[in-house]
Formats: structure tokens, C-alpha cells, sequence
């Protein structure tokens, strides 16, 4: 085993896929900090895992810490030392605790006068001893999403602990955990390969592993997978559907990547692309694959294996996978012998919120808010349109089909609404209604769909705020961050010059006595909650968070407009004059704090610098202005950048506060005019510049 | 290949050789294995245990006419406590599966997560689902607290759908075609009537007066049994109020805020019970943890 490596393996029952990766990190990070903190840095960290191993290997560990010396300060001087300078009883007291003879002692002068000192040398230890103290607490400390005891009521830990390997150099490392004994062996695969295995270092222990089929590297057994997949579905004669979030679970779920490779019989080809992948996906854990855009009878899972030497394992799942799909047929089936329509019907007894009523309701009010919306938009074809998508989109909750495979929710209401042969834009509109999911998904390639899905969206946020159960923290039961960012992409992506506030204020009405707490209330909590999914959200796009702050303070929920006026921030900044203007305008809100309104006489100016301003104003608000109705933002800052050198003028050869009370308030009128202009595309002052380097830094304080 | 009967003969005589108690199926109405008294009351307080049974376990809202080659409104299950749970229980079980015939160098076994919860029963464990080649046949779990009370030592509860396995591993396409007896009577000639007849019962004849009537009197009867400190007759009482609301459940007789209330009082019940059970236990002075016969097995 190579100097300073450390080898450690948790062996246990097998882990959920959900908490293992992140577990095995965890564990890493906790061990390379406790080392560090004792000046034990390794170079290197290596994790790896299986369901039932967790592997931390640190490199080029330090053999022993250092030594180290530490003063402690003991009783006052006077106390520790006789007459004659000799140690008194306490600082023999004191010498015994600090392990120093008494005449070791020193005298120290502090700002409370003078004290004795001992100064205490501690040999480092060797890195083994550390290590037995610190890994067993790193691996009990660590936080699982559930804990459980086992047997006599050992743990808590995620499952139960059967062993642990922990070597330093080859040697064991040796301590106890949940009545384990760590020691220097590992064991396979607990049915096929159970028996101890000796292990001298990290490299002996994966090619050990190796030779037993156990991968404990995820990569390496997600490319292996992946690789095997591929194959599989090349001798099936298509490609694998790709599914990557799919294929990460199945890596976690296993220690050897093995793959089955499926057929089931073609009649089941006859169900939509859409449950097929569902139920193989959501019931299998198992990839689909096509040809030429076509489904193929077959399907391709794992098994955590290398081989299937007598077919039990690609029969058994193909029994599993057939019966799944005889249920999906006989659903698909019960579904169409009632039309969307006839389903919508019956809405009114399937419940949103017991608060908030039935879908029926929720039905009522989108298809208003569609309206309303459309209006807005002027967007008229498209909003009668989406009014009757959102007289169907939720009919498909009380489907079989979605009863059992709820990610097809949205999807299964499409599929029918076109096999009634509804015009596209219906049923597209339907099936999307639920895009974006992620942040990576697209939005709803429809205006229709767009516009159900804002209304959706809206609806059931201000319902759940409106009865008071506001998100917090990690507690979101209804998803509304998710919905609130729904909304933004939308509107923004799809280009929708829409007043959410208004929007939101509508839905509000809408729910008429149902909510609990009043419209300001509720309006209260939903900007901010708005906002923050904005400020997320414009802030993936390499906006800068003063240029989004700058431009919210305008306080537009017209998001596209919104964008915009940030990306004119973001491309102005940089450029000469702005950042005087921004500090001036942060100079002028300052002075002008509080300032009640004045009015501004051209007869009252006198100075030079004021009446150049005065005229620089007169020059440019009409330009500032109509760039800004004509939304060139851009534009509208780089004429505000005009301002900068009679501002900068006006700053230093003119005093604001004049004795003289209508002279001042004039030129309070003066800055309040100009302060109007450099708000127009956004707050300036919320932009963060440099308040040096050209010799205005002072004004700054102004 | 195991018939439906092989089954339950190999997986009992294997646990009893393990030292388990063979039991028999609560003689009442239950709608799994876990609310026999060997399991809900024996997980209590400190004292070792250590079953197995068959127990037919009812569901009803699954009730369908016999019709589903898939779904039953009752099933049997055959299950299995460790208390505590062994540090081997996993090889246990899976020598379980060797019991039964089936050699695993052939077969794929993983343990997928899956954690179970039982509110009506106050109880909760964490476990997983046992794949083999893909397919369920398992339910394994820690559990974690029984009646609202923490749980230490911890029991195994091992699980098994016995309909689903025999079925599987005999590669069925229906339930009802699976060989009860080997080479002779089906599933479907035992119990095909029975599935038949309770569809119609739960579904169409249930009197939801009667049904309330009961469940309002076996909750009464729970109570007085309580006070006079009788457990497990008060137990049975709550195990009638389960299945009652089950049925009225199936039946369509029970709102959405019924149906919180329902579960509500059927919870009280059982915490009650567990309450009563494991100061009853003590009062007895936990006959069971001295007892030797335990460790015979």
C-alpha cells in the first residue's frame, strides 16, 4: 500500500439510491476536514460506492501531526510567586495541571497585569490514532434523509452496519462502531461471493472487487451501463430511448452493471409512445427503445449481475413487464369509453383543496382567467382557444391511466383530446399544460398553452397563499415555487407582455369569499414570492443580481419588458459616463431623502453649473422619455450618460443647501426633475459601481 | 415448480426450524399480516419473539369479482417476525428463498427501497421491496414504532404475497390458474366463489347502516374492555373497526372528511391497545425474557 494512504469501507444493508451518492461524499468531505483541522491534509480523496459499501480513500495522508506548543495562562504573578520569586502553592497547582514542572513557569505582562504562563508541548500523534478517533464519529455523524435502529436498538443509522475496512498503510486502523470491529477484510457479492477478503490498499481492493464483478467507482459502472445498454438495444436492432436521470438510479442501485434485454409481444405497440415509455419507466425502472422514431416491442433494464446463464432473470422481467402492460391496455380501454367532455363533467366531485373546491371550480376560474389574460395580450384566437383547452385540461385526472401513472398527468389528456380529433393546438396545449417540470424542460410550444399554463399556474398560487400556507424553507407541499417559476419562464420565454400583478389580483377576485385573507395580504406575499423566482431565474442568464435589482425596483411584472430593461443595464454599464451618473443618482436620492416636493423656476437659477444642468435637462428628458415608451432602454441610459459632466459640475461648484430657502428648494426642484429622468428604465441606485478611482468617491456621500 | 400449498409447507417448516412459534392465522377479519396480535402486540415492550403464519389478509376496495387475473380482495400472506432483528436476518431470508427452491447463483435478488406506514396503527417501519428477476416478492421491514411507541429491539416483519409468488415463479398468467394442490386443484376451484360473492357483498349488498352500527358499538366495546384492563379483547374491537371501515370504504359510503375522522378514531383504538399492552406486560414481569425455548432455535 502506497505511504500516506488511507482505505476506508462501510459495508451494509443495502441503501436507499436516493441517499447512497451523496452519503459517500458526505463521508469523504467530513474525514478530509477533521484531518485538515489537525493539519493532516491528504491530497488526494477518492469515493466510491454500491448499494451495500461506502468507500472513502484518502491520499498521501501526513504519518503524524505535527508537534505542537501552546501557552496557558495560570494565576496572576502576585498569587503564583512568593517574595523571593519562588512558586507558590497554586502555581504548583497550576504547574501539575498544565504537566510542567513548577521552575518551568514563566512570567508574562498582560493588559491586566502580570501572569504566570506554562508552556505546554504536545507530541503530534501518529495519523492511525487520529484516524480510529475521527472516522468512526464521521461515519455515526452522518446525516441521512431517514434514520432507523436495528436489533437491541443499535444505530441510528440509514440501515444496519456489518462491517468495516480501514487500513492506513496497509495496517488496520482499529476502532468499534453499532458492535462492529473495523479490520482488514472486505467480502462480495453476499449470495455469490460472501467470503472474507483480505485487503492490502486501495488499487488491491478494486481489482479485487473488479474480479468479482463489483464496481465500486459510479462512473465507471454508469459508462459500463450505459455501454451494455447501448449494445443490447443495437442486437435488438434500434436505439435505447434516453433517459438519464433513469440511468443514474439504476447506477446507484447496483454493484455490478449488468443489463437484461427484454421482449414483450407487439400488440402491446398498439398503446400510446407515451404509456409505454411511462409504464416501463415508472413500474420497471426500465429504458424503451426505438427505430426510426418507432417504439420496438422490447425493453431494457438492469440486473445486478454479470450474467443470466439459464434466462431466468430476462423472463421473469418480461413476465413482470407483460402483466403491467395487460393493466395498462385494460386502462387505456376504460378511458376511451367516455369521452374528455363527459370526463370534465364529472370534476366537480374530485377536490383541488378542501378549501379551495373542486376541479370543477378550479376549471370555472382558469377558463375566466384565460380571458383575461388573452385580453391583455391582445392575443384573441389564441385565448378562445385556450379557453377550451382549460374547459378539458383537467379532465384527465379522473382517467385510470393517470390514476395509476401519475407523470402522465397532462401527457393522457392530450393523447385523447387528439384521438377525438381535436385540432392540434387543443391538444398540444393539453398535453404540455404541466411545461417546464425542470429548469432544462422547454415551455409549452403553443400561445394556448402558454396561456392555460399561466392561468393554471396563478390560480393555485394565490388560492394556497390566499389560505395562508405560504412556502417556507423546505416546506412546499403544493409546489408553488416550482409554479411561480413555471409562470416566470413562461411569460418570459414566451414572450407574454402581461401584468402578472394584475393577473394575480384577477385571480384573487375570482376565488370570491373562498380565501381567508384579504387581497392586499395575499398580493403582499405573492410579489416577493414572485420576485425571488425572477431574480433566480434572470439570474441563470449571466445577468449580474444589481442590474436585476435595478430593474425590479421599477417594479415592472411585465417580464419581457423586465428583461429587457436589465439587459440594457447589462450592456451599458461598462460604458464611460454611466458609472458617474449611477454614483450621481445615488448622490441625489441621498440629498433628496424625504424631500418634499418642490417646483422648479428657471428664473431662480444663478450659478453657471446649475443653469448648464437646468439646460442639459431641458435637452434630454424628452429623449429620455421616449426612448423609454418606446422601450429602447438602452438607448434611454446611454442619453442619461449625457448627464454625467454638468452633473459632476453641479456637485462641486454648486451647494444644494443655499441659506437662502427659495434658492435651495429650487435646486431641490432642479435634482428632483433630473431624478425623475434617471428613473426611467430602472432604479440606478441599486446598481453597484466602484466608488473610487476618478476622484468622485466623496460625492458619494454627499 | 412449487404449488400455492408447497409454498406455505416450505416456508413454515423453515422458520419453525429457525425457532420460530408456527402460529395460525388470527381468526378474524385483518387486512394484513401485521395486525395479527403476534405482530402488533408482540413488537411491544422487550421481550424476544419470534413467529411465522399465514395469515388471509382482506382488502376489499381490491375486491374484483374474480375477474382480474392480477388483483384479489383477499390474499394470503405468510409472515415472519424476528425480535430482535438478527444481525443475519438478510441471509436468513434469503435462505428462505433456497427453502423454497429456488437457487439465487441463477437469479437476479435486489432490495429496493421501500419504507411502510401504517397510520391507522400508529406505526411505521423502514425496510424494502425484495426484487427477484423483477418482480415483488417481498416485504421486508425494521419496524420503528407500533402504536405511537418507539420500538427497541427493533423487529424484522418478512413478508411474502404467497398468490404473487407461486404465480410468478410458475410463470401465470392468472392468478385463479395457479396449482393450490400440485398437479391438482387450482387456485381459482378454492376461491374463485369466495372472491365472487364478497365483490358483490362489498360492493352492492354491504348495509352501510348496519356496518356503522357495528363500528360505533365495536368502538364502545374497545373502550370498556380497555377500562377493564382486558387488551386483547379491546385489540379485537379495533381490529373489527379496521375492517369495518374498510368495507365501508370499498362500499363508497365514506366522505373525504369522514374518512380522516374514521381513520382517526381507529388510531386512538390501537395506540390505546399498545398503551395497555405494554403496561399489562410489565405488570406481568415480561414473561418472555428469560425464556430459554427462544434460543433453541
Amino acid at each position: 500500500m502506497p505511504k500516506g494512504e488511507f482505505l476506508l469501507e462501510v459495508r451494509c444493508e443495502e441503501i436507499p439510491a436516493r441517499m447512497v451518492r451523496k452519503a459517500t461524499q458526505d463521508l469523504g468531505s467530513r474525514i478530509f476536514q477533521e484531518l485538515l483541522n489537525r493539519q493532516l491534509t491528504p491530497r488526494e480523496i477518492e469515493t466510491g460506492f454500491t448499494p451495500r459499501r461506502l468507500m472513502v480513500a484518502l491520499k498521501k495522508v501526513p504519518g503524524r501531526e505535527p508537534d505542537r506548543s501552546e501557552e496557558l495562562t495560570g494565576p496572576p504573578a502576585s498569587v503564583a510567586f512568593d517574595a523571593e520569586g519562588m512558586p507558590t502553592k497554586a502555581a504548583v497547582g497550576f504547574a501539575r495541571r498544565c504537566g510542567v514542572e513548577p521552575d518551568e513557569l514563566r512570567r508574562i505582562e498582560t493588559p491586566k497585569g502580570e501572569y504566570a504562563v506554562a508552556t505546554v508541548r504536545t507530541e503530534g500523534r501518529p495519523t492511525a490514532r487520529v484516524l480510529a478517533e475521527i472516522v468512526p464519529k464521521a461515519i455515526a455523524e452522518l446525516n441521512w434523509a431517514k434514520v432507523m435502529l436495528w436489533g437491541d436498538g443499535i444505530g441510528p443509522w440509514a440501515r444496519p452496519v456489518h462491517g468495516l475496512l480501514a487500513l492506513f498503510e496497509g495496517e488496520t486502523v482499529e476502532f468499534e462502531l453499532f458492535g462492529v470491529s473495523s479490520g482488514n477484510t472486505t467480502t462480495g457479492h453476499p449470495v455469490i461471493s460472501p467470503k472474507s477478503i483480505p485487503v492490502s490498499g486501495l488499487s488491491n481492493y478494486k481489482s479485487k472487487l473488479r474480479k468479482r464483478a463489483i464496481e465500486v467507482n459510479f462512473e465507471d459502472r454508469r459508462k459500463t451501463l450505459s455501454k451494455g445498454l447501448a449494445a443490447a438495444a443495437a442486437e435488438l436492432g434500434g436505439t435505447m430511448v434516453e433517459d438519464p436521470s433513469l440511468l443514474d438510479r439504476l447506477t446507484a442501485m447496483c454493484a455490478t452493471p449488468g443489463v437484461v434485454a427484454g421482449r414483450v409481444a407487439d400488440k402491446y405497440l398498439e398503446l400510446p409512445r407515451e404509456v409505454l415509455i411511462a409504464s416501463l419507466r415508472d413500474h420497471q425502472s426500465a429504458f424503451t427503445v426505438e427505430k426510426d422514431g418507432d417504439l420496438l416491442p422490447a425493453f431494457l433494464t438492469l440486473m445486478d449481475r454479470a450474467d443470466d446463464p439459464e434466462g431466468h432473470v430476462r423472463r421473469g422481467n418480461e413476465w413482470v413487464v407483460e402483466a403491467r402492460l395487460e393493466d395498462a391496455v385494460f386502462f387505456y380501454g376504460e378511458d376511451r369509453r367516455k369521452s374528455l367532455e363527459e370526463r370534465a363533467a364529472a370534476l366537480d366531485r374530485l377536490s383541488f383543496h378542501e378549501k379551495l373546491g373542486s376541479y370543477a371550480e378550479k376549471t370555472e376560474r382558469i377558463v375566466e382567467l384565460c380571458g383575461f389574460i388573452g385580453r391583455q395580450l391582445d392575443w384573441q384566437e389564441e385565448s378562445r382557444d385556450a379557453a377550451r383547452v382549460a374547459r378539458l385540461m383537467k379532465a384527465d385526472l379522473i382517467t385510470e391511466m393517470v390514476n395509476e401513472f401519475s407523470s402522465l398527468q397532462g401527457v393522457m389528456g392530450g393523447v385523447y383530446a387528439r384521438e377525438e380529433g381535436r385540432p392540434e393546438t387543443v391538444w398540444r396545449a393539453i398535453y404540455e399544460q404541466y411545461m417546464p417540470q425542470g429548469s432544462s424542460d422547454p415551455i409549452s410550444s403553443t400561445r394556448a398553452g402558454r396561456i392555460v399554463g399561466v392561468a393554471d399556474r396563478v390560480d393555485t398560487i394565490i388560492g394556497i397563499l390566499g389560505i395562508g400556507m405560504t412556502p417556507s424553507g423546505s416546506k412546499d407541499p403544493f409546489g408553488l415555487r416550482r409554479a411561480a417559476q413555471g409562470v416566470v419562464r413562461i411569460a418570459l420565454e414566451g414572450e407574454m407582455e402581461l401584468d402578472l400583478d394584475l393577473v394575480a389580483a384577477r385571480a384573487y377576485q375570482q376565488y370570491g369569499s373562498r380565501l381567508e385573507r384579504d387581497a392586499e395580504d395575499v398580493l403582499s406575499v405573492w410579489r416577493p414570492f414572485l420576485f425571488d423566482r425572477i431574480r433566480h431565474i434572470l439570474g441563470l442568464s449571466d445577468f449580474a443580481y444589481d442590474e436585476i435589482e435595478a430593474a425590479l425596483e421599477v417594479g415592472a411584472t411585465n417580464l419581457p419588458d423586465l428583461r429587457a430593461r436589465v439587459a440594457a443595464i447589462h450592456m451599458v454599464r461598462e460604458e464611460p459616463g454611466f458609472r458617474s451618473v449611477v454614483l450621481a443618482a445615488k448622490r441625489i436620492a441621498n440629498i433628496l431623502r424625504d424631500a418634499p416636493e418642490q417646483e422648479l423656476r428657471a428664473d431662480l437659477l444663478s450659478e453657471p453649473a446649475e443653469k448648464l444642468l437646468y439646460q442639459a435637462y431641458q435637452n434630454l428628458k424628452d429623449d429620455i422619455k421616449k426612448a423609454e415608451q418606446e422601450k429602447r432602454y438602452e438607448a434611454c441610459l446611454r442619453t442619461m450618460t449625457s448627464f454625467a459632466d454638468v452633473l459632476d459640475r453641479f456637485f462641486v461648484e454648486v451647494l444644494v443647501m443655499d441659506e437662502n430657502p427659495d434658492v435651495r428648494n429650487n435646486r431641490v426642484a432642479l435634482l428632483q426633475a433630473i431624478q425623475r429622468s434617471l428613473s426611467r428604465t430602472a432604479g440606478l441606485t441599486a446598481v453597484v459601481v466602484e466608488k473610487t478611482g476618478d476622484g468622485n468617491g466623496k460625492a458619494v456621500n454627499g | 415448480m412449487n404449488s400455492f400449498q408447497d409454498l406455505i409447507l416450505k416456508l413454515s417448516e423453515y422458520w419453525a426450524a429457525q425457532g420460530c412459534v408456527l402460529q395460525q392465522p388470527y381468526d378474524l377479519e385483518v387486512g394484513a399480516g401485521t395486525m395479527h396480535p403476534e405482530t402488533f402486540l408482540r413488537v411491544l415492550g422487550p421481550e424476544p419473539w419470534k413467529v411465522v403464519y399465514v395469515q388471509p389478509s382482506r382488502r376489499p376496495a381490491d375486491a374484483r369479482y374474480g375477474d382480474n387475473p392480477f388483483r384479489l380482495g383477499k390474499h394470503y400472506q405468510l409472515q415472519v417476525i424476528l425480535k430482535p432483528s438478527p444481525s443475519d436476518v438478510q441471509a436468513l431470508y434469503v435462505k428462505s428463498l433456497e427453502a423454497m427452491g429456488i437457487d439465487l447463483a441463477l437469479h437476479d435478488l435486489r432490495f429496493e427501497e421501500d419504507n411502510w406506514e401504517a397510520p391507522t396503527l400508529g406505526a411505521w417501519g423502514v425496510g424494502w421491496q425484495v426484487m427477484l428477476d423483477g418482480m415483488e416478492i417481498t416485504q421486508f421491514t425494521y419496524f420503528q414504532q407500533a402504536g405511537g411507541l418507539e420500538l427497541a429491539p427493533v423487529s424484522a416483519e418478512i413478508t411474502y404475497g404467497l398468490e404473487r409468488i407461486t404465480m410468478f415463479l410458475g410463470r401465470k398468467r392468472s392468478l385463479y390458474d395457479i396449482e393450490w394442490v400440485p398437479g391438482g386443484v387450482t387456485y381459482g376451484q378454492v376461491r374463485h366463489q369466495d372472491e365472487v360473492e364478497f365483490s358483490r357483498y362489498y360492493f352492492e349488498l354491504a348495509d352501510v347502516e348496519f356496518l356503522r352500527a357495528q363500528f360505533d358499538g365495536n368502538e364502545a366495546e374497545a373502550g370498556r374492555c380497555l377500562e377493564a384492563e382486558a387488551v386483547l379483547p379491546a385489540y379485537e374491537c379495533a381490529l373489527k373497526c379496521s375492517h369495518l371501515f374498510n368495507v365501508l370504504d370499498a362500499r363508497g359510503a365514506i366522505s373525504v372528511t369522514d374518512r380522516v375522522a374514521l381513520i382517526k378514531r381507529v388510531r386512538r383504538l390501537a395506540v390505546a391497545c399498545a398503551k395497555a399492552y405494554v403496561a399489562r406486560r410489565e405488570e406481568l414481569g415480561h414473561p418472555l425474557l428469560d425464556t430459554e425455548a427462544l434460543e433453541a432455535g
